[in-house]
């Protein structure tokens, strides 16, 4: 390059190359805006004020199963929305705006483009709908019962339930790569959030397959994952976990295939 | 002229769907050119500059750039690249400083200080240092115009790519532009679309015009603005007009006269086959006590005259 000997250039090579770039924009665009607190409010508000309502508005507190239960729904379905409407624009916003076509005029390779969005977007979820609400709730429960939720089941919990949500965002990752308007993405992912209960009762195989009962107990009896762990229960089947883990990892990698045909 | 080719397309072509937007083109960009980038609106300019960054595939035919594949090596050719797009649009969440750091990062990654210089040098040569660091939802379209040149620049490139630079500027910011453009080719290869063909004309040296996908002219632009007429000398005369046309068609390097009228006298366009006798006679045997001459030169073709006959009238032979 002409007139640029006082510069060290980038070393990342091969499908690396531009990623350190590209996740200091997306965390930038996560931590040097107000899009973390107002997550963070949105989250606290939503789950540990449905939380606080359960917790104290009667003299006694309910049961500890049943509070973790609910505490798990709370924080198991809602923010999926959430991530499903923070996502949907991640690459279809970018591919509608113009800006992922600039940004890939760079020297950035398109698996360094979606992965920076992947990584960038799952830590900001992880920090601001699972973790920070958990902490408050956390308190909470302990203030309202005066017994602590043992904090390794809590925090095994924790990780099943970023899981359900690391499965939403790469679904909508993944489909905002085959569309170009946000209304299909939204309409499919977040048709199958709500449909999985039905999903599950008219094809049982399903269970297996979709992420309901890593949060939520399809019946009367406690067998989701996130709540059996809270609470110590044995009465769940991991195998899902590898199941959801390994389906997250396809959408990613359909994705990434179909991102690095995409004309821009 | 340099022989080394930084750009090279070989039956270079696009479809999408039912519409071919590129028609086998082959083109040449010479090193430390200034090479302008004409056609109407969907004359496939825009696709050209998207096939060279790699932003779409080719469908047929084959594109180099520093003679790497457009395809295989995309990632290695932009980071020799700088690309202002038709309508820049950048991260609303950054400001213009942020937006050339973020650049500049795909391309540097030290020494902090020089990064943080060469931000400076780029905000002030668009005068944007006032707006640094404001976000650029704040900014208007000629200060984004403004910014994607900047951030086109940020990393020396040995290629700057400019789609419609002068777009959104006004008449001031466009000069500055043009400027700009002028210093930089004794470091660098300027590709450059536009609609403004003034702008052509005053600072490139080769221009090719498309149309429908095609290349319809390609040249170094004395050649297109020579014509495809050969030489024309304008010539206004009043009097014994008739004996000086026998006089001027008795020669033999005179190929013909064009007759009109322009204000009440005789307007003539004189063809000649050798223009430098026509450059010292032709005057002469036009001067006469019964002839008055109110206007003698040779006809000079502008840039739009020539792109509305290659648009207009087919390709007038300078393929």
């Amino acid at each position: 390059m002409a007139g640029n000997n006082a510069f060290q250039l980038v070393s990342e090579r091969g499908w690396r190359r531009g990623l350190g770039s590209m996740l200091g924009s997306e965390f930038s665009r996560w931590w040097k805006t107000r899009m973390w607190w107002v997550q963070c409010l949105i989250w606290v508000g939503i789950i540990d004020l449905l939380l606080s309502a359960v917790l104290f508005s009667t003299p006694n507190a309910p049961p500890s199963e049943e509070v973790a239960v609910l505490f798990l729904v709370f924080a198991g379905l809602f923010p999926s929305v959430g991530v499903v409407i923070i996502m949907q624009g991640v690459v279809v916003g970018e591919k509608k705006s113009g800006t992922a076509a600039w940004a890939l005029s760079k020297p950035i390779t398109r698996p360094a483009f979606l992965l920076s969005k992947v990584v960038a977007n799952s830590l900001g979820v992880l920090a601001t709908m699972v973790i920070v609400p958990s902490i408050v709730a956390y308190i909470l429960t302990v203030i309202a019962t005066d017994t602590p939720w043992n904090l390794p089941g809590f925090l095994a919990a924790l990780g099943v339930v970023f899981l359900s949500h690391f499965f939403f965002l790469s679904l909508t990752l993944m489909l905002g790569t085959f569309f170009s308007s946000r209304g299909p993405v939204v309409g499919i992912v977040l048709g199958l959030l709500f449909m999985q209960q039905y999903l599950i009762g008219w094809f049982p195989v399903l269970r297996y397959v979709l992420p309901m009962k890593l949060v939520l107990p399809l019946g009367e009896q406690l067998d989701a994952v996130a709540p059996c762990l809270l609470v110590g229960s044995h009465n769940y089947s991991p195998i899902l976990i590898v199941v959801v883990a390994l389906e997250s990892l396809l959408f990613l990698g359909i994705g990434l295939w179909r991102f690095s045909r995409e004309e821009f | 002229m340099s022989t080394t080719y930084v750009i090279e397309t070989h039956q270079l072509s696009k479809a999408y769907k039912n519409v071919q937007a590129l028609k086998a083109l082959n083109l040449k960009v010479h090193q430390n050119s200034i090479f302008g980038f004409l056609g109407p609106n969907g004359a496939g300019k825009t696709t050209t500059i998207k096939l060279m960054l790699g932003l779409i595939r080719p469908s047929a035919g084959s594109a180099s750039v520093f003679g790497m594949d457009t395809v295989k090596q995309s990632v290695d050719i932009r980071a020799r690249v700088g690309y202002l797009p038709q309508e820049p649009h950048f991260y609303e969440y950054m400001t213009a400083r942020q937006t050339l750091r973020f650049v500049a990062s795909c391309f540097f990654k030290g020494p902090k200080k020089a990064i943080e210089k060469r931000i400076d040098e780029m905000l002030d040569l668009v005068d944007l240092t006032g707006k640094a660091d404001r976000p650029i939802k704040t900014f208007s379209g000629g200060e984004r115009q403004r910014l994607g040149i900047a951030q086109a620049q940020v990393n020396y490139p040995d290629l700057l790519i400019l789609d419609e630079p002068a777009a959104s500027l006004d008449p001031l910011g466009r000069r500055d532009v043009l400027e700009v453009m002028g210093r930089l080719r004794k470091y660098t290869t300027v590709f450059y679309s536009t609609h403004i063909l003034d702008d052509v004309q005053k600072v490139s040296d080769t221009v090719v015009i498309l149309d429908k996908g095609t290349l319809v002219a390609q040249g170094p632009i004395e050649e297109l603005l020579a014509g495809s007429e050969g030489v024309v000398y304008i010539v206004h005369l009043r009097g014994q007009v008739e004996a000086a046309r026998k006089r001027m068609l008795a020669q033999p390097w005179v190929s013909g006269i064009l007759d009109g009228q322009h204000n009440g006298d005789c307007a003539w366009q004189v063809s000649v086959s050798d223009p430098q006798t026509a450059e010292t006679q032709l005057l002469k045997l036009l001067v006469n006590d019964s002839v008055v001459v109110t206007e003698f030169r040779r006809k000079q073709y502008d840039l739009e005259d020539v792109f509305m006959q290659v648009i207009e009238g087919g390709s007038n032979g300078r393929k």
